[in-house]
């Protein structure tokens, strides 16, 4: 409403629109409307989730198109918030989430530095290499890797999900942190080098504050995909003392309990959701800005 | 110190401190061998250095990749063929993994076979789908205006989501066929106004229609006739296409539909006869000649980089070929039927090594073309008979008859009988189109001989589409009458009928999750949701469309289509091209959504490949067969993303 005073000091004399106004004007709402459609197909599920937390259990089991209950049920959430196995889920999945997010940042940036800072022999040859594994399914390591973690001793441990993060996993973030590496001055570089700086100091104290904005497209997108991670989990984790929320939400909906018990099922989800939903919503410019890093050539 | 004392997460501090403290160590080394290896070459000083900090600080991704990448993927290969349970010795087993999932033996076999249709289903039908949503999405937000940001991130927000367990359950319970909001939501929406009750239904019975098709083409029963349908309408499509002024255009497309018809029955015939006891000796001249003809066909072109890959691809395969006819043979040279193959092999093998000497004139087309002729006399007088007595080529002349050929259940019996290599003899057919569209592709400066080839090809192919579909037919309603005498379900095209013989009632509802021909569009539909990742690229890619192209089109009076089709399309297919590579090598990598959704009742019409490698794997522990499931999905998704490579033409990079 506020911006009726205005079109009308723009326009002296009140007019009705012409045909052609009012065609653009339908025009105009159908998009929005298909706009609006679409925004409900996205965000219903969620919703859906939060409406079914909040529900009892008879309400769960009926044929139902509400969303929302009548009366809200937050006793669900205290039945969750009063078990033990949840929060050693939660303590579980951000303390795997940390070391991840650790580990693989620091290494994958050093190798990103190497690819786009240092000239060397061999860099094309060992970066085509990189490239190349993008293609390989990860599931044709996945047995022999299980095998490797067996003999190590390291299944029912954190390790073998935690670990292999800090040997710069993931080609494509070590390719997402090059490209924006790529396009700092080399004349930095230079001038710390006559100062003596070796390219270890260079890393840090140069194109790691630098690269911040990189650094934190690729956290996010790390954050994202090791809190949804389940199938590593499910594999090397196996003792429930260990179990992430990835896995102790699946759990939770293998039960074998008759009437399932969605409610319990939803609120467990929701409370899994939301650290996601909060870092995404906090930081989505990023995610559209490292489309603009990689460019669309793919 | 005793670790065990520990916390789990003290333990996993103290492994992570060794870590840290082992990349150090390994990456300096290799940065000292790098070093090391150039002094030794004689390399300056400076570049000595330089090598040393590029390895050191690479060196953590190098290690990473022999221990996590390179060891495992060499480890499971030979795993793949042992019989292998964790904590118990390997036992050699040869091929027995390969042959199980190959020729689908035995329950996991056709497990594995059906897992891997249901990945393709994800592939063919979800990709296409979730690329035109995104791209529709994309079109629709590229725009400034009122709250356009704001559904931005609400259209992505779904992508952060989607591997989640959470948004997988809220789904399943959403899908619920009983009382689940979406059937809900639609029952009301069926009953507002009877117009949209009948598209309701309709939707349901072409859906179930369509499912129930595709459900029974793979359960892998004999599809008698028909199957040799599908390569004759592919021959008409591509020569259909052919007709007409005669352009370079026209030439490519003959030669790549032949190469990439060769490609597929090159490697159904290889699979199948390396892990096959014994296949006739007429596929192996039969692969020769297909070898050879790709090869002069690429040579006549000039294009001598596919011709060595042909070259060298194809004398791999004959010396893998030698060596598993030697094996099977206990190594001896003196066993007949060895021989037999031996002398195939190499007698296949000797054109493509005369093709490496000299340069392709005219001169070496000419030797080359008498070579060809050469094997297929040879074939013509060594095998053809065997064929026209017993297994191959004869099913076709009977398929010929519109329809004539099979009566009733005794003719079937019959069919069954005359070709016990069935799952081969439609490579003849295959064999036969690829043959005549390269022949096409060479007639290139013979026009009139061109004409007759095209003509009497189509009117082949033709005549064997229309036959062996009449004939398919009746071969199915003789099947049918078979099957319902002897009680046995679900052959053919059971399901089909089934769902389509009556229209589907008022209260019918889809049943989503618990319904073999709902449970994977239910998951192409979950994955839909999450199209916002495509969109964001396609985004990117339509900013960088330069305004002034569309101001000059509009300026030639072009409308919404016109601008779409030839300016739009073509300047963002790179970012098209990103997103069909990703789209099809996730969708064959399905895993998290069929673990989540799966049930007792829909686990097989649900299971993908990588669930059943994982069910196979972590949960019956049987790690051989696995690694052999994950070699086959390997060699598919690296095959295929090659494949897209190599046909990226229509993929503009000039902007």
């Amino acid at each position: 409403m506020a911006t009726l005073p205005k079109t009308l000091s723009k326009t002296p004399s009140f007019s009705f629109p012409t045909t052609k106004q009012w065609v653009n004007i339908i025009i105009k709402g159908l998009f929005y409307g298909a706009l609006i459609g679409g925004a409900l197909f996205f965000l219903f599920p969620l919703a859906w989730m939060i409406g079914t937390s909040l529900k009892t259990i008879q309400e769960v089991q009926q044929a139902q198109l509400n969303l929302f209950p009548s009366k809200a049920q937050w006793e669900n959430y205290d039945k969750i918030f009063h078990e033990a196995e949840f929060y050693r889920a939660y303590v579980n999945s951000v303390f795997i989430v940390t070391m991840v997010l650790l580990g693989t940042v620091t290494s994958v940036s050093l190798v990103a530095y190497a690819f786009s800072r240092l000239q060397w022999r061999g860099r094309n040859i060992v970066f085509a290499l990189m490239m190349g594994t993008l293609m390989l399914p990860y599931q044709a390591t996945l047995v022999p890797q299980y095998v490797l973690f067996f003999e190590l001793g390291w299944l029912r441990t954190f390790n073998p999900v935690t670990l292999p993060g800090f040997f710069a996993g993931g080609a494509s973030l070590v390719f997402l942190l090059r490209q924006f590496m790529m396009t700092l001055p080399k004349e930095l570089d230079e001038a710390a080098m006559i100062d003596g700086a070796n390219p270890l100091q260079i890393w840090w104290f140069i194109t790691m504050p630098l690269s911040r904005p990189a650094i934190a497209t690729v956290s996010v997108f790390l954050f994202v995909g090791q809190w949804n991670n389940l199938l590593q989990p499910l594999i090397y984790l196996q003792r429930s003392e260990l179990f992430t929320m990835p896995i102790y939400v699946a759990q939770k909906n293998n039960l074998q309990e008759s009437p399932i018990p969605w409610q319990d099922i939803m609120a467990a989800s929701v409370l899994f959701v939301i650290p996601v939903l909060v870092v995404f919503l906090l930081t989505q410019r990023f995610f559209t800005e490292s489309i603009t890093l990689t460019g669309s050539k793919g | 110190m005793n670790l065990d004392q520990l916390g789990y997460h003290e333990q996993n501090l103290i492994w992570t401190g060794l870590t840290v403290l082992f990349i150090i160590v390994t990456s300096t080394i290799v940065g000292l061998i790098a070093s090391f290896i150039l002094r030794m070459a004689g390399a300056s000083e400076q570049e000595q250095r330089r090598a040393f900090w590029g390895f050191s600080f690479a060196g953590p991704w190098i290690v990473g990749f022999l221990i996590f990448v390179l060891g495992p993927a060499i480890a499971s290969f030979y795993y793949s063929f042992t019989d292998y349970k964790v904590g118990q010795p390997l036992k050699w087993i040869d091929i027995e993994n390969y042959r199980t999932l190959l020729l689908g033996e035995g329950a996991h076999g056709r497990r594995f076979k059906q897992a891997l249709f249901n990945s393709f289903y994800y592939t063919i039908i979800g990709v296409p789908l979730q690329i035109m949503a995104s791209l529709g999405m994309a079109l629709m937000l590229n725009r400034e205006g009122f709250g356009i940001r704001w559904f931005r991130t609400v259209y992505y927000l779904p992508v952060i989501l989607a591997g989640s367990p959470a948004a997988l359950l809220a789904w399943r319970y959403m899908l619920n066929p009983n009382g689940g909001f979406i059937n809900e939501a639609l029952k009301r929406f069926a009953e507002a106004f009877f117009v949209f009750d009948y598209l309701y239904r309709g939707f349901i019975y072409i859906f179930e229609g369509f499912n129930g098709f595709y459900i029974g083409i793979t359960r892998g029963n004999p599809v008698g006739p028909l199957k040799y349908t599908l390569p004759a309408v592919i021959a008409v499509l591509v020569l259909l296409a052919l007709l007409g002024e005669w352009t370079r255009g026209k030439r490519s497309l003959a030669t790549r539909s032949a190469e990439l018809l060769s490609i597929a029955v090159a490697y159904n015939m290889m699979s199948i006869g390396l892990v096959s006891t014994r296949v006739d000796l007429s596929w192996t001249y039969f692969f020769g000649l297909l070898l050879l003809a790709l090869v002069i066909a690429n040579g006549a072109q000039g294009k001598r980089l596919l011709v060595k890959v042909w070259q060298i691809g194809g004398l791999s395969m004959v010396a893998l070929s030698a060596f598993m006819t030697l094996r099977r043979a206990d190594y001896a040279l003196d066993n007949p039927d060895a021989q037999k193959y031996l002398i195939a092999l190499l007698l296949v093998a000797a054109p493509i090594v005369v093709s490496f000497f000299g340069v392709w004139d005219r001169r070496k087309l000419q030797m080359m073309g008498g070579l060809a002729v050469i094997l297929v006399l040879i074939i013509l007088i060594r095998v053809i008979p065997g064929q026209l007595d017993g297994d191959g080529l004869r099913p076709i002349g009977s398929y010929l008859t519109f329809g004539t050929t099979i009566k009733d259940a005794k003719d079937v019996d019959y069919l069954e009988d005359i070709h016990p290599y069935e799952y081969l003899s439609v490579h003849w057919v295959y064999g036969l189109v690829i043959l005549s569209l390269m022949g096409i592709a060479l007639l290139n400066n013979y026009p009139r001989q061109r004409h007759y080839l095209l003509g009497g090809s189509l009117a082949f192919f033709g005549l064997l589409a229309l036959g062996s579909f009449l004939d398919g037919q009746a071969y199915f309603n003789a099947f049918d009458d078979i099957a319902k005498a002897a009680g046995r379900p679900n052959y053919h095209f059971a399901l089909f009928h089934q769902v389509t013989d009556v229209f589907p009632d008022k209260d019918r509802v889809p049943l989503w999750m618990n319904n073999e021909l709902w449970s994977k569009p239910s998951l192409v539909l979950i994955t839909m949701w999450s199209s916002g990742a495509g969109m964001l690229i396609f985004l990117a890619a339509l900013k960088g469309v330069p305004r002034s192209l569309y101001e000059a089109a509009e300026v030639d009076g072009a409308n919404t289509l016109q601008k779409f089709f030839k300016i739009t399309l073509p300047m963002i297919s790179p970012a098209m091209f990103y997103n069909v590579v990703i789209g099809m090598i996730a969708a064959l990598q399905t895993f998290e959504s069929v673990y989540i959704l799966r049930t007792t009742q829909n686990e097989d019409s649900l299971a993908s490949a990588a669930y059943f490698l994982f069910v196979r794997t972590f949960r019956q522990l049987s790690i051989g067969q696995g690694a052999a499931a994950s070699w086959i999905l390997t060699v598919i998704i690296v095959t295929l993303t090659i494949l897209q490579f190599r046909y990226s033409q229509w993929v503009n990079y000039e902007v």
